[in-house]
């Protein structure tokens, strides 16, 4: 695929987002108005110039990446859009920014390539885990920078200077420092951690040095589950962890423990904290306890129900009855409005977006940028799984943004730092 | 190292494809289930918010009409101008209970298609009009507030229809409630003190409670006597003081405590205008629970009138249930002991009469109009059942008369006009009796039947009679209507 045909997908894009404004006003009996124009002016120029950025520093950049990630952001802001307007124009600042940034990555990288995130992983493993902890600071000391709880979850800071007011969830960012730093320091030591290890009888037990960092990270991911009281990033950090290890040595012996592991730490976190009982019996029975605990997913359920095969269409279901509709419920109002048709299109986009991260990993050969790509490839396929498992009642509802559709500039500009790294791993394989 | 990247992949597009199994099966194997759960707020909406028909009365007045939200041009809500008085004939399309009375029988005409299911759809591309439709009643608003206002305070009900052709002119049921109550936020509530309220505001005393008729029941055992050759309306019957019934030391007296006539013998004609309790518990008697069973249910007595509202059967004992018990069926010839009657079935025995015996399929909707306000289905007048033969309607229809004119019925008399009514006044055992009038006007071409009934004497209490308290309240409707229609 050419660049140009990725630059005409990327309006394609644009355009999805443009009409489905466009659905939207006309659902409420409104006219089209600037809102259609402003979208589509705004999904080019973020996605335009991030291409741009490709073309310019990263020319041997997989052309895939964008237009999936594209069209996954226009769907999303359409279904934020529906459900809520202030938040719909914070996005589009949002969507902005993040492309910024990304791009001011590509820009900052362009020289030396992805070689000093390789060198400073230790830099790397100190920012991940302070991010993680920001916000435990203090709700009210002088200094500016604040942790705060929402919804029950302390996943959040708040950065107030006069009448600024800037919300952030730094967790959404410690997932890719991690990678990157996991990355870097399993590129050296996998000759270590990969040894066979002594037997005993048929079975062969790890090292308790190769067992060390294991513990280390399920300590860590336990710390976020209890102090912050975040299910999804505990347990997407811990899986993350487990991954890399296992891509990085190819022994199942770490998946097996890390399961465990995971186990035991799951059934503990169940028997000490109501907020992870709550969860669980929510996901076993929300009818049980419908007015309550149930609700929230029992309302996502119906939303569900409702879309059937071909939706409400945009704007004519009522999704807005789902708290959270336009984070962490995101998936359950597409699929009330655009129905299994539409629920399917996206499963299927992510499907493939995660299918062209793991073709760069697979394909690399450097050791540091095949264990990034498929890092980040496998934490936005694992949180994607997690979210929409969560929402549909697969899984136990695990409270983490759906990436590119959800509301939210942390989760926003995470996930295009994400791509703009694909795109540069992809860059550096075949330059 | 490709090797556990691609197992991570591998097992990342299994985790894949089960959320697409998973979303298959809830949006389409249990979508139905959960789409269609009483908890689903978009159930509750697809009932109200949307926009319904009007509910028009014979004389286009509005009784019910969806309001578009002044923010929401999408969004309705519904509104019954007329509030309480016709609260139990239109219903309501509520929130929170569903829809009841007319508002759910219609509800498929009422509401609006386009809620784009699929057969909606589809019907749309056919040509098919998704819009709500209207419906028009047959219920003359003007006469309608007439009624209530006759009633007053009164519990009780009055149900009026035009003896030729079915048509109910109008159906009011004493105490009643505004349906407005039961579409906003105070609904629970406003439903919780209806419930508990002792006077029944939430019964639809037209149709779904029976009372004793009382003598108005006397109609159909002059009926049996005269189609079986029993009597004419000159036949003497006997006039003791104190009917003995056979068989107990139990009697059947006059209203009055008095013999009918001078107290030998009185004739059916003198009994029925004075409604002679010791001739007809003796009249009945003679003609046996048999024929009384059968004329009861030639009157549409044990039996389901078809109607737009259901309407709860009226009854009259099977002679097997009588077994021999000859007191019983004395009492029941006049209206009392077993026999029970809505206030509905009444008028339909007043219209019978009235209309050569014939009873007309009772009617409540006229027109169905689309939402050009074209008509697209008109009720027909149409034969429900013949209750007597033409020339017994005709005897009968002369001793209503002669009871409004010289007899207990003389306050419902109207200038210039021939009403016929017969009274009665229903012992209950326990506190005041209920009263009741049947009757029709003008007699020579019938336009309107009634029965009017007044729970517990009404206003008079212990002293009331059917006489006195249901016979002007038929006065002033019948006044009214013959004056205006006549």
């Amino acid at each position: 695929m050419t660049r140009n045909a990725e630059a005409a997908l990327l309006v394609g894009a644009a355009i999805v987002a443009a009409f489905g404004v466009a659905l939207v006003n006309l659902s409420r009996g409104e006219g089209i108005d600037a809102q259609v124009a402003l979208t589509f002016v705004v999904i080019v120029a973020s996605f335009g110039g991030f291409h741009l950025a490709v073309r310019q520093w990263s020319p041997e950049a997989s052309p895939y990446l964008l237009p999936l990630a594209a069209m996954l952001t226009a769907v999303g802001f359409v279904e934020v859009y529906r459900l809520d307007r202030e938040r719909a124009s914070l996005q589009r600042w949002w969507i902005l920014i993040a492309a910024v940034l990304a791009v001011s990555l590509l820009l900052a990288i362009r020289r030396t390539g992805l070689a000093p995130l390789r060198r400073y992983r230790y830099v790397f493993l100190l920012s991940g885990l302070l991010l993680l902890l920001l916000p435990l600071l203090p709700t009210d000391w002088g200094f500016p920078v604040r942790g705060f709880e929402q919804n029950g979850s302390r996943l959040w800071i708040r950065f107030e200077a006069g009448p600024l007011r800037l919300q952030f969830q730094p967790g959404e960012l410690a997932k890719l420092v991690l990678a990157t730093f996991l990355a870097s320091y399993l590129s050296e030591r996998q000759a270590v951690l990969g040894v066979q290890s002594r037997p005993l009888g048929r079975y062969r037990l790890p090292e308790l040095r190769q067992l060390a960092p294991l513990v280390i990270a399920w300590a860590a991911s336990f710390v976020v589950l209890v102090y912050q009281r975040d299910l999804g990033a505990s347990m997407l950090l811990f899986a993350l962890f487990i991954a890399m290890l296992y891509a990085a040595t190819g022994r199942v012996v770490y998946l097996t423990s890390g399961g465990f592991l995971f186990g035991a730490g799951a059934f503990a976190a169940w028997l000490s904290f109501t907020h992870v009982q709550r969860r669980v019996s929510a996901w076993l029975d929300p009818f049980a306890d419908f007015s309550d605990t149930g609700y929230q997913i029992a309302q996502s359920l119906f939303a569900f129900g409702s879309g059937s095969l071909s939706g409400s269409g945009l704007g004519l279901g009522t999704p807005d009855r789902i708290p959270n509709a336009s984070t962490d419920f995101i998936f359950a109002a597409v699929g009330e409005e655009l129905g299994l048709a539409g629920s399917v299109a996206v499963i299927a986009t992510f499907a493939l977006l995660v299918a062209v991260g793991f073709g760069i990993s697979i394909r690399s050969r450097d050791t540091f940028r095949k264990l990034l790509a498929g890092g980040l490839a496998f934490v936005l396929g694992l949180q994607t799984f997690l979210i929409i498992g969560g929402v549909m009642r697969l899984l136990p509802l695990t409270g983490i943004t759906l990436p590119f559709m959800s509301y939210g500039g942390s989760s926003l500009v995470a996930n295009f730092l994400l791509l703009a790294l694909l795109a540069r791993i992809s860059h550096e394989e075949r330059a | 190292m490709n090797q556990p990247l691609r197992r991570l992949a591998a097992a990342l597009f299994v985790a894949f494809a089960v959320l697409i199994l998973d979303v298959t099966y809830l949006q389409v194997i249990a979508g139905p289930r959960y789409r269609d759960d009483d908890r689903n707020p978009r159930v509750i909406a697809s009932r109200t918010g949307k926009e319904r028909g009007l509910i028009l009365s014979a004389d286009e007045q509005v009784l019910a009409e969806s309001i578009p939200d002044p923010n929401d041009p999408q969004r309705f809500s519904r509104s019954y101008p007329e509030g309480e008085l016709y609260a139990h004939l239109v219903g309501f399309s509520s929130l929170n209970f569903g829809d009841d009375g007319l508002e759910l029988v219609y509800a498929g005409d009422l509401r609006s298609k386009r809620d784009l299911t699929m057969s909606d759809l589809l019907s749309a591309l056919l040509g098919g009009d998704l819009r709500p439709k209207s419906i028009q009643l047959t219920i003359d608003h003007r006469l309608q507030q007439v009624v209530h206002s006759a009633l007053g305070d009164q519990r009780g009900s009055v149900v009026a229809i035009r003896p030729d052709t079915g048509e109910v002119l109008a159906m009011v049921s004493n105490p009643s409630f505004d349906p407005n109550l039961f579409l906003g936020g105070e609904a629970i509530a406003t439903r919780e003190l209806l419930l508990a309220d002792p006077s029944e505001p939430l019964a639809n005393r037209s149709t779904n409670r029976t009372y004793p008729p009382g003598s108005t029941f006397k109609v159909l055992v002059t009926a049996a006597a005269i189609e079986s050759g029993t009597a004419g309306p000159d036949t003497l019957l006997p006039d003791p003081l104190e009917l003995e019934l056979p068989g107990t030391i139990e009697v059947i007296r006059n209203f009055d405590r008095q013999t009918c006539g001078v107290g030998t013998e009185v004739s059916l004609q003198t009994a029925f205008r004075r409604s002679c309790n010791t001739a007809f518990g003796w009249l009945g008697l003679q003609l046996g629970a048999e024929a009384l069973t059968v004329e009861a249910e030639a009157f549409g007595f044990n039996q389901v009138t078809p109607f737009e509202i259901p309407i709860l059967n009226s009854f009259f004992p099977q002679p097997s249930q009588f077994s021999n018990d000859l007191p019983a069926v004395a009492q029941s010839a006049i209206g009392q002991r077993d026999v029970r009657a809505t206030p509905f079935e009444m008028a339909l025995v007043a219209a019978a009469i009235a209309n050569d015996g014939i009873i007309m399929q009772p009617m409540l909707v006229s027109h169905i109009f689309d939402a050009e306000g074209k008509v697209i289905s008109e009720t027909e007048p149409e034969l429900l059942q013949r209750a007597t033969s033409p020339s017994t309607a005709a005897i009968i229809s002369d001793l209503m008369e002669r009871v409004v004119a010289s007899g207990t019925g003389t306050r419902a008399t109207v200038p210039n006009v021939r009403v016929a009514g017969k009274t009665g006044t229903a012992e209950t055992g326990i506190g005041p009796p209920h009263v009741w009038f049947i009757g029709f006007a003008p007699v020579e071409q019938p336009t309107i039947a009634l029965a009017v009934l007044v729970e517990s004497g009404g206003e008079a209490g212990e002293n009331a009679t059917g006489g006195s308290v249901a016979a002007p309240i038929a006065q002033e409707i019948l006044a009214y209507w013959v004056q205006n229609n006549g």
